[in-house]
């Protein structure tokens, strides 16, 4: 039976993630996106790699994330929203980020991160600053782990504190419901 | 505490200048630039005195005519300097540790944003650094 979404999600954390340190995630993750602005000349092929290596995760996630969740399909959108808030997110960073700004059609809603795990002691530099989406992993996340369980959405950072902005926010916007398609080739 | 900071300087393990900044109205710039300088001399003596390397805290490095320095090396060879004006106040060296020991913690910050190079030889320009370094001295 499912329980509320956040007991579910805290019980997870608890019991069957394993943990590694703080830093040292923080770390990589920084040294990824370095190493990034160094193979690429400009900011916007740095945010598009870094959402095609979320998209990649994503794919594979859904998989961990439905098996230790054993979460059943969500009935509307705004389900998604909150499993993806109150369980995904707290099973694989230990954060719990607030659904916000729906839409009027229940077809958008925005993800406020309090506190982001991936940019801690991050400042970006001074050119990067405009252009940069330093977690935009995330996004690619999302989008690969949705399209797995076949919904298309778009995500895209909409503010982020290491911007100056006073928050950090993602915008979900759903595109459409996929159909199982027959793969193309067959008659 | 009834002393004030002068000045906070940090030193590279190449014994290059990373970050010089001066607190007080009293003094030139220029003038702590040169206390940095000569307290490369006096840290390195001390070090190489010692037969092993003890303490990162290295106490008073030597007193000026109303200035007196102080000096922390960190196991990477970063040299931390704090020159303080002399008040008629014993100073403890409980207090110069707990300094040091934030600015420690700051430079730990500055090093762990990926975006920082500590093996380069430019000086350290950081808003956050900055920010820590003002909390500190006042």
């Amino acid at each position: 039976m499912l329980r509320q979404p956040r007991q579910t999600g805290d019980e997870i954390w608890k019991t069957k993630v394993d943990k590694i340190s703080a830093e040292l995630f923080t770390l990589t993750y920084g040294s990824v996106v370095a190493q990034l602005m160094k193979d690429h000349e400009n900011y916007i092929e740095v945010n598009k790699h870094l959402e095609k290596m979320g998209y990649n995760i994503g794919v594979r996630l859904i998989e961990d994330f439905l098996a230790k969740s054993g979460t059943t399909k969500c009935g509307d959108f705004r389900e998604t929203a909150d499993t993806i808030a109150k369980i995904g997110f707290k099973i694989f960073l230990g954060i719990s980020p607030t659904v916000t700004n729906w839409s009027a059609d229940s077809k958008e809603f925005s993800l406020v991160l309090e506190d982001n795990p991936l940019s801690d002691f991050v400042e970006l530099p001074e050119d990067a600053v405009t252009e940069l989406w330093y977690s935009n992993v995330l996004c690619g996340v999302l989008r690969g782990a949705l399209e797995m369980v076949h919904m298309q959405v778009e995500v895209a950072f909409v503010s982020d504190i290491l911007r100056g902005d006073d928050l950090t926010e993602m915008r979900v916007k759903l595109v459409k419901y996929l159909e199982e398609e027959v793969p193309a080739g067959e008659d | 505490m009834n002393f004030s900071v002068n000045c906070i300087a940090i030193i590279g393990k190449l014994n290059n200048p990373l970050y010089i900044k001066n607190f007080s109205q009293s003094h030139q710039d220029l003038k702590y630039h040169y206390i940095a300088h000569t307290s490369i001399d006096i840290i390195e003596e001390r070090i190489s005195a010692a037969a092993k390397h003890t303490d990162q805290y290295l106490g008073l490095l030597y007193a000026m005519e109303d200035l007196a320095v102080f000096g922390y090396i960190t196991n990477t060879r970063i040299k931390f300097i704090l020159v303080i004006s002399l008040a008629d106040v014993i100073i403890k060296d409980q207090d110069m540790k707990n300094l040091f020991r934030r600015i420690h913690n700051a430079y730990v910050n500055l090093v762990s944003n990926p975006f920082y190079d500590p093996d380069s030889k430019k000086p350290i320009v950081s808003t956050r650094f900055e920010q820590a370094m003002r909390e500190i001295a006042t």
